[in-house]
C-alpha cells in the first residue's frame, strides 16, 4: 500500500477547525465479498493519514450507510461515533412545513458533514496511547471493516430476475452518485480536495469482472479457485468521490486502435459495443492534440451498464455509461448522441477527473473547461455550423432559465460562512453544496460554465486559452509523480484564482471585468434593439435598451458588436454600452440603391445577386445583427421589418442569423415570409437544422395565413418532390437514408405539416390522408439503416394532428362515436404498438411515440381517458424510455383529472422503484407539469400529501442527494416556500414582535387571557430557555460540539424538540405547562387569527438568535430576505383564510436589523 | 368399465355419423330415420321384457343411442378385424372375436337368442337405399398401363396428380406493386396482429368494446435492454440482403491505412506513458495476437503461502 501524502491545507476552508486535521495519506480499499443475491458487500479500508496538526485525537470521515464492524487506528481498537445529520434533516416530530426551514436545516446538515469543512459523518477517536505520537506528526494508519446491506445509494446492482447463475443472469453493480457519493460504499474523506494514492483489491466471482481505477496490476484466483481478486494501483493523486467500481460478467474488449483502452459491455452487446467505440480514438486523438498533453492515465475503460444513474460519469481512468448509449451501424439518430457522450467523459477524464478542484466555488472552472473542450471537439467533429448551432441552443437555455427562475452563480462567495450574504436569495435551495442544488439548476451551472470559457475564449484568442489548459496539465500532471512529502499535489487541484492567474500570465490579458461580470454575479442580459434610418445624415440610429431589473438580468456595461449588411458590403462596428446611453449613431457606407445591377458582397465575401424589390428604396440596409458572436450572455429582441428578416434568412450565411431570422419571421405570415421559408426548405447547401426549424415556421405562417393560403398545404408539394417517386407522385420512394440531412428534412416535414389547420381548426384531410400514406408505402427493405426512428416521428406526425374531439354533454367515448379520421390513426397506433411487440425497434422508439399518441387521444377526448395502460408500461421491466414515455403520460393524467389515487401511485414508485434514473424522473417531470401550483387551489392539496412530500424530502430520500433536491423542487412547485396554504393553523399561540424586542399573546388569545397575559409570555420566555441550557443531559451526547456544523446541527435539533408539546419526560415547570395547553384551547375566529399568528417560528427562532450570540459563532441564514417581503405583501392581498402563520416568521423582515 | 368405455367411443362415432349425414338428401334421412326407429322398438321390447312398463323418452332415446353405438363399432371393429386379415367381408369369427375384444362373454349369446320370452320385431320398412354422390370427375382418367392388372384401382382425377401450369403477365406497373406490396404487409402485419392479441392477453382502450383495438398487453421482461438495443433478425437479415458487399468494401478501404497508423502511435503511448516498471510494450503491435491488455492476461494462481 502506498502511503504518501500530502500536504498544505489547499482549500484554505480548513483552518477553521483545526482540532480535527488530518490529512490523508494513500488509501487502500478492499472488498472481500460481493454478494449478489443478497446484494451486499463486505470489505475494509486502511488509510494513511499523515497529522499536520498536533494532538490529533479525532478523525472524522465520511460514511453513509455503511455498517461499521470495527475501527483500528495503528493495530489499537478506536471507539468511534456515526452521527448523520442529513439521515433526517428536521426532526420528524417537527411540524414546521415551510421550505425555508427545510433549506436552511438541510445546508446546515450537509456543512456538518461536509469533508472540505474537516467533518464526517464518521468520528474516530484515536487511542490515547497515539496521542503522543501525534505529537511528534508520525504516521497513522486507519483501519476499518465494513459491510453494505442492500444500499439505496452508492452501490446500484442490477440483478435480473431469470434462471441461471449470476454470471447468466447478467448481474452486475456498479458506483454512482451525484458528485461526492463515494462515502455511501466504503468511508473515506469525500472531497474532491483531498488527493491520494490508491490500492483497490476487489475478490469477486470467477465469472465476473471487476473493473476499477487505475491499472489492473493482477487478477489472482482465491485458493477455491471460485473466485477472482483484481488487484488494481492508482499512483496518480486522486480524490476519492473519483473512485468507482463495476463488477459484472463483462464483456471485454480491446480498443483495436489504443490497445491501453478496454470497453466493457454486459453479455450479448459485444456487436453494439464494437460499432460503438470505432470512433473513441479520434476523441482521444483530438484532445491530445489540442491539449498538446497526452491522457493522463496510463488507462482508460468504458463500461457501459444497465439502469445508470446518469448517461455518463467520469472517474479516474474510467467512465461509467448508460448501456442504451450502445447502437448497432443501422442507427442513424443515436449516433452522434453517443458520440457526444464519449467525447464528454474524456473531456472530464482531464478537467474533473485527473485535474481535480479545491473547493465547491471552484467547480465551474473544471465544468468550464471539460465543456468547452468538448465544443471544440463538436466543432471539429461536427462542423461549424452545428457547432454555433449548439452555442446557441445553449445560450437560448441558459437565458430561459436564469429569466425564469432568476440567475445562475458561477463562483458565489461566502464569506466567513455568515448565512445572510446568500449570494443566491432568489432560489429555493442553496448553493453552498453540491447537494443542495437542485439539478436542473446544476445543469445550467455546467452549461453556463463552458460558454463563459467561450467568452474567455474570445476575449484572449482560443491560442492563449489551449495554452493555459496545456499549462495546468502539465504541473499537475508533474505534481503527480512527485512523492506526497513535496507537497506538490496541490497543483492538481484548480482554483478560480490559480486558474485566472495562469490566464494573466499566459496572455497578458486582464478579464477581470468579464469574471467579475459573468462568474462573480448571477444573471443575463436582456436587450431590445429597434432602429431608424436617417436619410438625410445617412445615418443609422440604433437604440439598445436593457432590462436590468427584473429577475435573473444584469446590467451590461461595455462593447457590443453590431454588423450591419448593406447594399455595399457588411460591416461590423464595435459600440460602447454606457450607464445612460441608449441611441447610436452607425455612419452607412452606401447610399441607397445607386448600382441596382451590382453583385452585393457578404460577410464572408461571396457576392450574391439579389432580388431588391423587396426593400424600402430609401435605406441601404439589408439587415442588422447585434452581437452576432454571441460574445455576451444575453437575449435580444431586435426589431426590424419583415423583409430584413426575409433577406438575412435567404442571404445571411451564419446559422445563427438564419435561425434568428426564422424565428422572427413567425410573427409576420406574409407570402413573402412563406416564399424564404420555402427557398431554404429547399436549398440543399443550407443547414439541416435550419430547414428543419422552418419546416415548423413554415406550420405556423401557414395556419396564420389559413384564408388566404393558396396552392396545396405548405410542403406537401415540397415533400412530394422530394421524396416521392416521380411515376405516382402519391408514394413515396422506397427508404434510402444514406444522405443525413435529407433523412432528418423527410423525417420533420411530416411532423410539421401535420401542425396544419383548417378554417375549422382542424387538420386538413389531404394532410392527414397524406401521412396516413406515408405510413403505408413505407419501405425499408433496400434501406441499410433503420427506419425506427422515421417510422417513431411519423406516429408523431398522427399525434400532431389530433384535435379535441367535439363533445356533446360530455358523453362516454365509446367506439361507436369514434371520428372516422380518429379510426383511422388509432388502427395505425394499434398495429404499430403490437408490431413492435413481435419486432421491437431500437430503443423501443415506436412504443414510445404510440404511448405518446394514446395518451394525446385521450386528452383531447377521443378516447376515455384512463391510466391503466400507461401504469402498465411503466412497470419495472420496459425499456428505460418506455418507462418515462408512460409515466410521463400518467403524470399529464394525473394533473388533468386530478386523480390522488395515480398521484399516491407516483409517489410510492419514487420510493420503491429500482431504477434511480426513474426515480428521479418522475419527481422532476412531476414539478415540469405539476397536479396543481401553490398559486391554484386543488383538491389534491391536502395535509397528508404535504407530509409525505416532507417525509420523503426530511427522511426518504437520503440515500440520493439528487432524488432528495428533486423532491425538494416538487415541494417548491406545489407550495413555494412558505408553509403550504393547506395545513391548518399551526398550534402555538406566541408571537414575537421582533421589532419591539418582546413576546407577546396572540391578541386573540390574550383577550381572552385577561391582563395577565404579557407577564406570562415572558416568563415561558425563560423557562424554554432554561429547558434549552440543559441540552447535553439526555440523548445528546453523541453530538460533537468542537465544530461549527455539528453545534448548528445540535440547535436544529433544539429547535425541533421545543416544537413539540411539552414532553411527558421531562420535569415540565408549571408555567410551561401553562403555557403550552394555552394553544391546545379552540381559536376564536379565523380572520383576526390571520393578522398575527407568526408564533411558533418566531418564538423558535428568538432563541436561536440568543444561543447564537452567546456562542458567537453561528448566524442564521437570511436568505429570501428582500423578496420574501414582497412576497408576503401579495399573501396578504389574497388567499389569507387559513394563511399559514409559521412560514413567514423565519423571514421575519424585522429580524434583519 | 369396459363397456361405458365402447359406449363412450361409439355414440361418438354415431353422433360424427349423423352429422356427416345431416349433408345428405332427404331420402338418406328416411332411410336412416327408419333404421332408427326399428332399432327404438327393440329397445322398447327389450325394455319390456326387463319389466317396465313405462319409460322416459329421453330414457328410451338415450338406450337407443347407447345400442346403436354399440352396433355401430361391433361393425367397425369386425371390419377392421376381417381387414386386418387381408380379407374385405367380415365373417362369423370376425364378430365373434370382436365381441370377445368387447368385452363380451359370447357364450351366453346362444342361451339368450333362444330364450322364451323374446319378442319378434318386425323388419323395418323398405325404404331406398342412400344414393351415393358422384365424386367430382375433372379430365380423362388415364387406363392402365398394360403391365398393370385391370383389377388394380383405378387412376385418380388427373388434377390431383399432374401440374397445371397456370400463368399470369406479371404486374410491371410501379405504382401496383407498390400498392400490393404494401397493402400485403399490411394484412400480414394485422392479421399477425390479431392473431397474436386474440390468443393472448391484451388491453384496451375502451371500457365498452374491450375487442375493439386490441393491444397486447405490455409484459416486462427480465433484461429490457437486450431486445430494445440489438437489432432484430429480421434486420440483420435484410441488412445482409442490401449489398453488404459494398458496405464491406468502404469500411475495409477507409479503415486499413488508418488502423496501421493508430497501432504505431499506440505502441508510442504505451512506451511514453508506462512507468518503467510497468508492462513493457511488445513491440509494435500490429499482430492482433499480441496485443498486451491487462483483462486479457491470464489469471493467476493462488500463491502457496497464502494456504493456511
Amino acid at each position: 500500500m502506498l502511503s504518501y501524502k500530502q500536504n498544505p491545507d489547499p482549500s484554505g476552508l480548513h483552518s477553521r477547525r483545526c482540532m480535527n486535521r488530518k490529512k490523508d495519506k494513500g488509501f487502500e480499499i478492499c472488498i472481500n465479498n460481493i454478494n449478489f443475491q443478497r446484494k451486499s458487500v463486505i470489505g475494509y479500508v486502511e488509510l494513511t493519514i499523515f497529522p499536520t496538526v498536533m494532538n490529533l485525537n479525532r478523525i472524522k470521515l465520511n460514511s453513509k450507510q455503511c455498517r461499521i464492524y470495527r475501527v483500528r487506528v495503528n493495530d489499537l481498537e478506536a471507539p468511534f461515533i456515526y452521527n448523520d445529520p442529513t439521515l433526517e434533516v428536521c426532526h420528524h416530530e417537527s411540524k414546521q412545513r415551510n421550505l425555508n426551514y427545510f433549506s436552511s436545516a438541510y445546508t446546515a446538515a450537509v456543512s456538518a458533514v461536509d469533508p472540505d469543512a474537516g467533518n464526517g459523518e464518521l468520528s474516530i477517536k484515536v487511542p490515547s496511547e497515539l496521542w503522543k505520537q501525534g505529537d511528534e506528526m508520525k504516521v497513522m494508519k486507519v483501519y476499518i471493516e465494513f459491510s453494505l446491506d442492500q444500499p439505496k445509494g452508492g452501490l446500484h446492482f442490477v440483478v435480473p430476475d431469470v434462471d441461471g447463475s449470476m454470471a447468466e443472469r447478467a448481474a452486475h453493480v456498479f458506483s454512482f452518485g451525484n458528485q461526492n457519493s463515494t462515502r455511501f460504499w466504503f468511508p473515506c474523506v469525500d472531497s474532491y480536495s483531498e488527493l491520494c494514492t490508491w490500492k483497490l483489491e476487489f475478490t469477486v466471482d470467477a465469472s465476473m469482472v471487476a473493473v476499477s481505477c487505475g491499472d489492473l496490476v493482477e487478477t489472482v484466483y482465491t485458493h477455491d479457485m471460485r473466485k477472482k481478486t483484481f488487484h488494481y494501483m492508482l499512483p496518480i493523486p486522486t480524490a476519492a468521490p473519483n473512485i468507482s467500481l463495476a463488477v459484472g460478467p463483462f464483456e471485454i474488449l480491446v480498443d483495436p486502435y489504443m490497445h491501453e483502452v478496454t470497453h466493457f459491455c454486459l453479455p450479448q452487446l459485444l456487436p453494439l459495443l464494437k460499432q460503438t467505440m470505432s470512433y473513441l480514438h479520434e476523441i482521444f486523438e483530438f484532445y491530445e492534440e489540442i491539449l498538446t498533453c497526452r491522457y493522463p492515465y496510463s488507462c482508460f475503460k468504458t463500461v457501459f451498464v444497465d439502469e445508470a444513474y446518469v448517461q455518463v460519469s467520469s472517474y479516474a481512468s474510467m467512465s461509467i455509461f448508460s448501456t442504451n448509449l450502445l447502437h448497432s451501424g443501422m442507427i442513424i439518430d443515436q449516433t452522434p448522441v453517443t458520440r457526444r457522450c464519449l467525447a464528454q467523459a474524456l473531456a472530464q477524464q482531464f478537467f474533473g477527473c485527473f485535474i481535480s478542484r479545491m473547493s465547491w466555488s471552484d467547480e465551474w472552472v473544471l465544468k468550464g473547461i471539460s465543456g468547452y473542450i468538448y465544443g471544440l471537439y463538436l466543432k471539429k467533429t461536427f462542423g461549424v455550423n452545428e457547432y454555433r448551432h449548439w452555442i446557441k441552443e445553449e445560450l437560448d437555455k441558459i437565458v430561459e432559465y436564469e429569466l425564469k427562475m432568476g440567475g445562475v452563480l458561477l463562483h458565489p462567495t461566502f464569506s466567513g460562512g455568515k448565512e445572510k450574504d446568500n449570494p443566491t436569495p432568489h432560489l429555493h435551495f442553496s448553493i453552498r453544496h453540491p447537494h443542495t442544488l437542485s439539478w436542473e439548476y446544476y445543469k445550467m451551472f455546467q452549461c453556463k460554465a463552458h460558454l463563459v470559457m467561450r467568452l474567455i475564449e474570445n476575449r484572449i484568442s482560443m491560442e492563449f486559452m489551449l495554452q493555459v489548459f496545456n499549462k495546468l496539465l502539465s504541473l499537475a500532471s508533474t505534481a503527480s509523480s512527485q512523492k506526497y512529502q513535496s507537497h506538490m499535489w496541490s497543483q492538481m487541484l484548480v482554483s478560480t484564482s490559480g486558474f485566472l492567474k495562469s490566464i494573466s500570465n499566459v496572455s497578458g490579458k486582464d478579464i477581470g471585468p468579464l469574471i467579475k461580470q459573468w462568474v462573480d454575479q448571477s444573471g443575463v442580459v436582456k436587450f431590445f434593439g429597434s432602429f431608424a434610418f436617417n436619410r438625410k445624415r445617412n445615418v443609422l440610429e440604433l437604440e439598445i435598451r436593457q432590462d436590468y431589473t427584473s429577475s435573473g438580468t444584469q446590467k451590461y456595461v461595455g462593447p457590443i458588436k453590431v454588423t450591419v449588411q448593406e447594399l455595399d458590403g457588411s460591416f461590423n462596428h464595435t459600440l460602447q454600452i454606457e450607464e445612460n446611453s441608449l441611441k447610436h449613431d452607425i455612419p452607412c457606407h452606401s447610399k441607397s440603391r445607386r448600382n441596382k445591377k451590382k453583385k452585393i458582397p457578404l460577410m464572408n465575401g461571396e457576392e450574391v445577386d439579389m432580388d431588391l424589390s423587396a426593400m424600402d428604396a430609401d435605406s441601404p440596409l439589408l439587415w442588422i445583427r447585434i452581437d452576432p458572436d454571441m460574445s455576451i450572455l444575453r437575449k435580444v429582441e431586435f426589431e426590424q421589418a419583415d423583409f430584413m428578416w426575409q433577406y438575412q434568412l435567404r442571404f445571411e450565411r451564419d446559422v445563427v442569423a438564419q435561425e434568428e431570422a426564422i424565428s422572427a419571421l413567425e410573427i409576420f405570415p406574409t407570402p413573402a415570409s412563406r416564399l424564404a421559408l420555402t427557398d431554404i426548405l429547399e436549398q440543399d447547401q443550407c443547414f439541416y437544422k435550419v430547414r428543419i426549424q422552418a419546416c415548423f415556421c413554415l406550420a405556423k405562417i401557414a395556419n396564420s395565413m389559413m384564408s388566404t393560403w393558396t396552392g396545396p398545404p405548405a410542403m406537401k408539394s415540397l415533400f412530394t418532390r422530394m421524396f416521392c417517386c416521380k411515376s405516382c407522385p402519391n408514394i413515396v420512394k422506397t427508404n434510402n437514408f444514406i444522405n443525413f440531412q435529407s433523412y432528418f428534412l423527410q423525417k420533420t416535414m411530416p411532423v410539421a405539416m401535420a401542425l396544419l389547420r383548417d378554417v375549422q381548426n382542424l387538420c386538413p384531410k389531404e394532410v392527414l390522408n397524406f401521412i396516413l400514406d406515408l405510413i403505408k408505402y413505407n419501405d425499408n427493405r433496400k434501406n441499410k439503416f433503420s427506419d425506427n426512428y422515421y417510422r417513431a416521428e411519423l406516429i408523431d406526425a398522427l399525434t400532431n394532428s389530433l384535435t379535441p374531439a367535439i363533445s356533446i354533454n360530455n358523453e362516454v367515448r365509446t367506439v361507436d362515436n369514434l371520428n372516422t379520421d380518429v379510426r383511422l390513426i388509432l388502427e395505425e397506433i394499434t398495429r404499430f404498438l403490437n408490431m413492435e411487440k413481435l419486432l421491437p425497434s431500437y430503443r423501443n422508439t415506436i412504443t414510445v411515440s404510440c404511448l405518446r399518441a394514446i395518451r394525446m387521444l385521450q386528452k383531447n377526448g377521443h378516447i376515455p381517458s384512463d391510466p391503466s395502460l400507461f401504469k402498465s408500461y411503466a412497470q419495472y421491466g420496459h425499456f428505460v424510455d418506455v418507462r418515462i414515455a408512460a409515466l410521463e403520460a400518467v403524470i399529464d393524467y394525473t394533473r388533468v383529472d386530478r386523480s390522488s389515487s395515480e398521484l399516491q401511485w407516483l409517489l410510492d414508485l419514487v420510493q420503491n422503484d429500482p431504477v434511480h434514473y426513474i426515480r428521479h424522473e418522475i419527481l422532476s417531470m412531476l414539478a415540469k407539469n405539476p397536479p396543481f401550483t401553490k398559486a391554484a387551489d386543488s383538491l389534491l392539496c391536502n395535509e397528508a400529501l404535504v407530509d409525505q412530500l416532507w417525509k420523503l424530502m426530511n427522511s426518504g430520500t437520503c440515500h440520493d442527494w439528487r432524488l432528495r433536491c428533486d423532491a425538494v423542487n416538487l415541494y417548491y412547485t406545489l407550495f413555494g416556500l412558505t408553509r403550504p396554504s393547506c395545513l391548518p393553523l399551526p398550534e402555538l399561540g406566541l408571537v414575537l414582535n421582533l421589532k419591539e424586542k418582546k413576546a407577546v399573546l396572540n391578541p386573540t388569545i390574550k383577550s381572552e387571557q385577561g391582563p395577565g397575559g404579557p407577564e406570562v409570555t415572558t416568563t415561558m420566555c425563560t423557562v424554554i430557555f432554561f429547558d434549552f441550557c440543559q441540552f447535553p443531559t439526555q440523548e445528546e451526547e453523541d453530538i460533537d460540539m468542537d465544530t461549527v456544523h455539528d453545534s448548528q446541527a445540535f440547535i436544529y435539533h433544539h429547535l425541533n424538540m421545543l416544537e413539540r408539546p411539552s414532553t411527558p419526560g421531562k420535569e415540565p415547570s408549571s408555567v410551561e405547562q401553562a403555557m403550552l395547553s394555552m394553544p391546545g384551547t379552540p381559536m376564536p375566529t379565523l380572520s383576526k387569527e390571520s393578522t398575527s399568528s407568526k408564533h411558533g417560528d418566531h418564538h423558535h427562532h428568538h432563541h436561536h438568535h440568543e444561543h447564537k450570540k452567546k456562542k458567537k459563532k453561528h448566524k442564521h441564514k437570511h436568505k429570501h430576505k428582500h423578496k420574501h417581503e414582497s412576497k408576503d405583501k401579495d399573501r396578504d392581498s389574497h388567499a389569507f383564510s387559513n394563511s399559514p402563520a409559521s412560514g413567514r416568521s423565519i423571514r421575519s423582515p424585522s429580524l434583519s436589523d | 368399465m369396459a363397456d361405458s368405455v365402447v359406449m363412450g367411443s361409439g355414440s361418438f362415432n354415431s353422433g360424427s355419423r349423423s352429422g356427416s349425414s345431416k349433408t345428405s338428401t332427404s331420402p338418406t334421412e328416411n332411410y336412416q330415420l327408419a333404421r332408427r326407429r326399428t332399432l327404438q322398438v327393440v329397445v322398447s321390447s327389450l325394455l319390456t321384457e326387463c319389466g317396465f312398463e313405462s319409460a322416459e323418452k329421453v330414457a328410451v332415446e338415450t338406450l337407443t343411442e347407447m345400442m346403436q353405438s354399440y352396433i355401430t363399432e361391433v361393425g367397425r371393429c369386425a371390419k377392421a378385424t376381417c381387414e386386418h386379415t387381408a380379407r374385405s367381408t367380415p365373417t362369423l369369427s370376425d364378430v365373434v372375436v370382436t365381441l370377445v375384444e368387447m368385452g363380451f362373454n359370447v357364450d351366453t349369446l346362444p342361451v339368450y337368442a333362444k330364450r322364451s320370452q323374446r319378442m319378434v320385431i318386425t323388419a323395418p320398412p323398405v325404404t331406398n337405399a342412400p344414393v351415393v354422390p358422384k365424386a367430382l370427375m375433372a379430365g380423362q382418367k388415364r387406363t392402365h398401363p398394360s403391365y398393370i392388372p385391370g383389377h388394380f384401382p383405378e387412376f385418380p382425377d388427373p388434377h390431383t396428380y399432374i401440374k397445371t401450369p397456370t400463368f399470369r403477365e406479371p404486374v410491371s406497373d410501379y405504382q401496383v406493386v407498390r400498392e400490393k406490396a404494401a397493402s400485403q404487409r399490411r394484412d400480414v402485419e394485422r392479421a399477425l396482429t390479431r392473431f397474436m392479441a386474440k390468443t393472448g392477453e391484451t388491453q384496451s382502450l375502451f371500457k365498452d368494446d374491450i375487442s375493439a383495438f386490441p393491444l397486447i398487453s405490455a409484459k416486462p421482461s427480465a433484461i429490457p435492454y437486450l431486445s430494445a438495443l440489438l437489432p432484430s433478425e429480421l434486420e440483420l437479415q435484410s441488412l445482409e440482403e442490401t449489398d453488404s458487399s459494398e458496405q464491406d468494401d468502404q469500411t475495409d478501404t477507409e479503415n486499413n491505412p488508418s488502423h496501421i497508423i493508430q497501432d504505431d502511435q499506440s505502441a508510442d503511448k504505451e512506451n511514453v506513458v508506462l512507468p518503467p516498471g510497468g508492462v513493457v510494450p511488445t513491440g509494435k503491435a500490429n499482430e492482433e495476437n499480441m496485443i498486451d491488455n491487462p483483462y486479457l492476461r491470464p489469471v493467476k494462481k493462488p500463491k502457496v503461502r497464502r494456504k493456511k
